[in-house]
């Protein structure tokens, strides 16, 4: 028989300074990278406010959002005003003020008018990589879903997802440019001196020439598609299985098709958490830079891409410029200066905000989804 | 299940051939999908590989030209030469520290007056030019013009001395006096203020009146110097010599591809004439195999003289060395001088090896394939696009990704895991809903983002940090770069930080809760379950974690790119642990930055290929490494 | 809501004494006003269907229901050798210590078996190795599988059949030499051989310890229990000598139940 007055402890219980010392730690380093990242988050913020909010209605500067990327002149004019203009309307005030002497100019290249161009880019090659890397991704997760079966095919598949998931992005990079700038098969009369091989077609001399589809925003869309390949095939798996069985059993034991059964009974339940889950593939397109320096991105353009097209198609092979690629380019090849700063941070700001909206957007979708689909 | 139907299917019910068929399409449509993962992988590797491999061939060739044309011998010599020169720099550095620091006072006096002048004139600075360059205002009707300039002018200079930067090393009546004198400067002055003027004077006096009990350390200098100028002028002619050798061997090299390529055209022609016409073109480009011996032998015959050479420069700078002030009295020029005593050894047994290595070296050795690969693994040179010989060596990329990814994961390693045995074991559920967004958020950032953030502002704060005098016993401190190992890898920890919390939350999460149950019921509080029995359980799940996150640290591209640094150099170990504090390169950053700017096929866009290979041998190991620790967490 | 052993004396024979207990996950009730003396160095059962709030009930005994968040006792006390074990002074690592459990499903830790035994007494501070061994061997005799055991001390535990691991989870717990031991359906997840193994060894350990078994197996309770309670939707409705309940219930919803008429 025990007695019982051990139960009761006196003073501290033991360990309770140890305890409250390690919880007290482990939580403040929680808390820190917590800090870290919203005083990264508010230094942005802060940096970047002014080059897209005003004061005024309607509160965002629309011009930074909707006018060409170009170079920016600083200079005095006679009265010593200083002025701080863009390659076109620095032209323009030339030619307004025929004869006009101007002092202490500066030229600033990437800072000058908005960021519509990069933006614009951003949006055909996330959009672009999204469409491919859906319809390719959605198809190889209902195989794997619904039709596989052990197999050493299967086995050969999983593990060249497992992988393709951990290749590092210069990597692809590199593949891109290996293969879709300079050795996918495309119809041409005229193959490049460089074509791995030509094979003739025997119409109009025309031949299916290997060799590459040039840095465009075709090969920066495939690039792209490639390396989230996996991330949509995992998503979608998850998603199908999570579709009850017996929705399956049911509609086969009525006689449908496997075919019948899979669009029916099973994509319409998978298709919201397939969806939610590549807006989170979507963050992760629109924020790398490595894979589309070498196959679509271009530093400075002068027209947006849809601009001085002979046919609409030609847009697929022409370069685009590219957020990311601009934010490097800002940060990387000009120096920081005042003039600069409205361009650099402004930037960096919208291409957060797009990033915080989707993500934000997907996590409260997923949540959302949670909740509602329970079977 | 598919097999049931399919059984089913042959057994002959009526609508078996079109079902079948049809099913079996769509089945098919699917299956190939999947396997475009397989093709993509294959494709990478093929690819990579059909890129990468004519490295090794290439570089060989190149190495063999630098043997055959002599730039190898000359650069026996050039290496010691150039040692011999930076240990000059480095007694010069020594000499200019000790001189400047006794003479500091007077230094700094006329640096803070110059850089209150300085200010001065570039605040003012753009409304006078307007008034000096100004045509139109110079017109006698333009008066009113003038005046507004001028107007223009006078209030800069007064917003300019609203205030003037401080000056702690001048007296009050100075200071007042040069702010009168800049106050009272007409715009059209272009000489400088008078104590501006006299304080530099001054301070060349303090020099000279400095200098002159050092006279003896200068002419020891000199002396040093001037021991490598006999051997400075000789690798001087040598390198003219090999360099037009070299040139011509490359010629050759080219001519001889054209003519594999006229020559392989020509059978493949089928007109006759046009095919004679490719042969002789072909026949024409047969170049003459340049002639390397006549070179060679007089390159071989000075063999004697830089032995010669060699012995007279040790003679020379070690009868220098020895007369050497034992010690400076300034810290930074004992700290200098000290550098240059450990540097000295090596540059003397390099010395005693020379003529070793110059009576044995044959232009005739062969270059094996071999020398190519140890060349590319072990070189400790990345240099490229240089006149002179390239290099492509790994190991100072690959050092720089190494020690960005060693200060990466030891800041990320015990933050995250803290972070998830936190969240996981003893957050409230609202802590954790408010903690897991924000974690997962950082993980959504952009790379270039961040590097973006590294380069304006994580860079500079950790610089204005470096040179606090609170901070002065981190080794490496006051840093030299803002970017460097260090910031790249602080940045990078905050990169891995999310995927190494959340893959090591999941694994504690995995935990069965019977354990904690069982441990809490066995009277554990809530520490002594958390770090018994819920991490040991959990230690493989969170070691995969781990790797995982050292995977995406290797392969991460644009922070490095932008805040690493980029100089191509194995850092200095001899600064112990502040050379983590210099710039470097890193094997992904490699690729990003020259890849752009090297021509189709090169030696040199294949090394990056191969850069490529080695990058992609290495993740792909760690990944596996990683999932095998997952599987067995699993089981 | 008959109870059949209401006199509320506080002797040396009665180990835990429940007192009006009501008990709620959130706003969902599953314990109604339970009271009942347990005695000391007697094996007291727990029946009824699942659901009935037997385990709850358990589980309250040695406050492992705090881990669950929003669980908590609304009014009414538990008494353990007469220490309300709600105080707020009261020693949580010793009180669960004392008041040992075995689980549903064995449970053991992925360390070896030996770690596995002396785990408790490593918890306690005791780390001097003589001290671990001797009562390591003792708790593994008592608990009938020393013989198994003694040559693979520091295999894993994960090697054990079913029954071993069960018996090794309740070697776990007499370790450290408590005085109450709670089972929660201790046999659940073993076969009838197993389960044969565990009833002698309640047996064997009665002689020293006071054993609270919970079993939704009605011969379980008549083979190895000297009290049996019988609850229904959280309320106890019957509670006495486990003769009398099953030959003789004076409820009639007792006779229902374990006549097989529902459950």
């Amino acid at each position: 028989m025990i007695d019982p007055e051990i139960l009761i402890r006196k003073g501290m219980p033991r360990g309770y300074f140890k305890d409250i010392f390690v919880r007290l730690a482990l939580g403040s380093v929680t808390y820190l990278i917590l800090i870290i990242a919203l005083l990264l988050f508010a230094r942005i913020i802060i940096d970047g406010a002014p080059a897209i909010f005003s004061t005024k209605f309607p509160f965002v500067d629309i011009e930074f959002l909707t006018a060409k990327n170009e170079t920016l002149h600083v200079f005095d004019d006679a009265e010593g005003t200083r002025h701080q203009l863009p390659a076109s309307k620095y032209n323009e005030y030339l030619d307004a003020h025929p004869g006009a002497t101007i002092y202490n100019e500066k030229t600033f290249s990437y800072s000058g008018g908005g960021i519509a161009g990069p933006i614009a880019g951003t949006a055909l090659l996330t959009l672009g990589a999204i469409i491919l890397a859906l319809f390719f991704g959605v198809s190889a997760a209902i195989y794997l879903a619904e039709y596989a079966k052990q197999s050493p095919f299967i086995h050969a598949v999983r593990l060249a997802i497992l992988n393709l998931a951990g290749i590092p992005s210069i990597v692809f990079g590199l593949f891109g440019f290996s293969v879709f700038v300079l050795a996918v098969p495309v119809i041409t009369n005229t193959p490049s001196d460089r074509s791995l091989l030509v094979i003739p077609l025997l119409i109009n001399d025309f031949a299916l020439s290997f060799q590459g589809w040039n840095s465009s925003l075709m090969a920066g869309c495939a690039t792209l598609a490639c390396m989230i390949l996996p991330v949509i095939i995992t998503a979608s798996e998850e998603s199908l299985r999570a579709v009850p069985q017996g929705f399956r059993d049911a509609s086969l034991a009525m006689g449908a098709t496997r075919w019948q059964t899979i669009r029916k009974c099973v994509l319409p339940y998978s298709m919201p958490g397939i969806l939610t889950s590549s807006l989170l593939a979507i963050t992760r397109v629109a924020g790398e830079t490595a894979p589309i320096m070498f196959t679509a991105a271009v530093a400075a353009k002068d027209d947006f891409p849809w601009e001085g097209l002979s046919n609409p198609f030609d847009i697929l092979s022409s370069q685009v410029q590219a957020l990311p690629y601009h934010i490097y380019t800002l940060a990387a090849r000009i120096p920081n200066s005042e003039f600069t700063q409205r361009a650099q941070y402004g930037s960096v700001l919208v291409f957060l905000i797009l990033v915080a909206v989707l993500s934000f957007g997907s996590m409260l979708l997923r949540a959302k989804l949670r909740a509602k689909l329970k079977w | 299940m598919a097999s049931e139907k399919s059984s089913n299917a042959k057994t002959g019910h009526k609508f078996q051939r079109s079902g079948f068929s049809y099913e079996q399409l769509i089945r098919f449509f699917f299956a190939s999908n999947a396997g475009l993962s397989i093709v993509i992988l294959t494709l990478i590797i093929a690819f990579l590989l059909k890129e990468g491999l004519g490295f090794f061939p290439g570089y060989r060739r190149d190495l063999e030209t630098y043997r055959i044309a002599g730039l190898e011998f000359v650069d026996i010599s050039r290496n010691n030469l150039t040692a011999h020169e930076q240990l000059t720099s480095l007694l010069n550095r020594a000499y200019y520290a000790e001189v400047n620091g006794k003479s500091s006072r007077e230094l700094k006096r006329t640096e803070e007056a110059s850089a209150l002048y300085n200010a001065f004139t570039d605040q003012v600075g753009p409304t006078r030019d307007l008034i000096l360059n100004n045509p139109q205002a110079e017109t006698d009707g333009n008066a009113g013009m003038k005046a507004a300039l001028l107007n223009n002018y006078e209030k800069q200079r007064e917003k300019a001395l609203q205030k003037p930067l401080s000056t702690p090393h001048l007296t009050n009546e100075e200071r007042q006096q040069l702010i009168e004198s800049l106050r009272a400067r007409p715009p059209e002055a272009t000489d400088d203020p008078p104590l501006v003027a006299a304080l530099a004077q001054e301070f060349v006096a303090a020099q000279q009146k400095h200098a002159a009990p050092l006279q003896e350390f200068r002419t020891v200098i000199d002396d040093f110097e001037s021991a490598g100028f006999d051997l400075g002028s000789i690798v001087m002619e040598m390198t003219e010599s090999v360099t037009v050798t070299k040139e011509q061997l490359q010629t050759a090299d080219i001519l001889e591809k054209d003519r594999k390529t006229l020559l392989a055209a020509a059978s493949g022609e089928k007109d006759p004439v046009e095919r004679e016409r490719l042969l002789a073109d072909a026949h024409a480009a047969l170049a003459d195999k340049p002639d390397v011996e006549t070179p060679m032998q007089a390159l071989l015959e000075r063999k004697p003289e830089c032995v010669r050479l060699h012995e007279e420069l040790k003679t020379a700078s070690s009868a220098a060395f020895d007369k050497i002030p034992q010690s400076l009295t300034e810290s930074d020029a004992k700290r200098i001088l000290s550098a240059a005593r450990k540097a000295w050894p090596v540059f003397i047994t390099d010395l005693d090896m020379a003529p070793g290595k110059i009576n044995a070296w044959k232009h005739t050795d062969p270059v094996p394939l071999s020398d190519a690969f140890m060349s590319f693994l072990t070189g400790k040179k990345w240099v490229t696009g240089g006149e002179w010989q390239d290099f492509y060596g790994i190991l100072p990329l690959a050092i720089g990704s190494l020690m960005i990814a060693m200060i990466a994961l030891s800041i990320a390693i015990p933050v995250s895991i803290s972070a998830a045995i936190y969240v996981n074991h003893f957050a409230k559920p609202r802590e954790q809903a408010l903690v897991k967004p924000i974690i997962e958020f950082i993980q959504a950032i952009p790379s270039v983002v961040l590097g973006f953030v590294g380069i304006l502002v994580f860079g500079t704060i950790l610089r204005e940090i470096s040179v606090m005098d609170a901070f002065q016993w981190v080794p490496g401190f006051p840093i030299e770069e803002r970017l460097n190992i260090f910031t790249a890898g602080c940045l990078l920890a905050l990169m891995s930080i999310p995927t190494i919390f959340s893959l090591a939350e999941d694994a504690l999460n995995n935990v069965p809760s019977a354990y904690a149950e069982a441990s809490e019921a066995l009277g554990a509080s809530h520490v002594q379950t958390a770090f018994r029995v819920m991490i040991p359980a959990s230690f493989s799940g969170i070691l995969a974690a781990i790797l995982l996150g050292f995977g995406r640290v290797i392969g991460e591209t644009m922070v490095v790119l932008l805040v690493a640094g980029n100089r191509i150099k194995i850092p200095d170990f001899s600064e112990g642990l502040g050379a983590f504090f210099q710039p470097s390169h890193t094997l992904t950053g490699i690729i990003a930055q020259e890849l752009g700017e090297v021509p189709l096929g090169s030696v040199h866009y294949r090394a990056l290929f191969v850069v490529g290979i080695v990058l992609f041998a290495v993740v792909l190991g760690i990944n596996a490494t990683a999932h095998h620790f997952v599987n067995r967490a699993k089981k | 809501m008959v109870n059949s052993s209401t006199e509320a004396s506080v002797s040396r024979d009665t180990a835990v004494q429940i007192q009006g207990v009501n008990f709620s996950y959130g706003s969902k009730q599953v314990l109604h006003d339970v009271t009942m003396d347990i005695p000391t160095k007697q094996v007291t059962a727990f029946i009824g269907p699942s659901g009935c709030g037997k385990s709850t009930l358990i589980r309250c005994i040695n406050r492992i229901n705090d881990r669950i968040p929003n669980a908590r006792i609304t009014s009414g006390s538990i008494r353990v050798h007469d220490i309300d074990i709600h105080r707020p002074d009261i020693n949580m690592n010793e009180l669960r210590r004392r008041v040992g459990m075995v689980f549903q499903k064995y449970n053991p830790f992925a360390k070896s078996i030996y770690e596995n035994v002396v785990y408790g007494l490593r918890i306690a501070g005791v780390s001097k190795r003589s001290e671990l061994d001797e009562a390591a061997e003792k708790a593994l005799t008592s608990a009938a599988l020393w013989n198994e055991v003694k040559d693979r001390l520091n295999s894993s535990a994960f090697g054990l059949s079913g029954g071993q691991q069960q018996r090794l989870c309740i070697a776990r717990v007499i370790a450290t030499e408590p005085d109450i031991v709670l089972m929660d359906e201790p046999c659940a997840a073993l076969d009838p051989l197993a389960t044969l193994k565990i009833e002698e060894l309640i047996h064997e350990l009665k002689q020293n310890y006071t054993i609270v078994i919970v079993t939704h197996n009605m011969s379980q309770a008549t083979r190895c229990s000297d009290r049996t309670a019988f609850m229904y939707l959280g309320n106890l409705i019957e509670y006495g000598d486990t003769m009398q309940i099953f030959e003789n219930p004076s409820n009639p919803q007792t006779e229902a139940y374990i006549s097989g008429r529902f459950g």
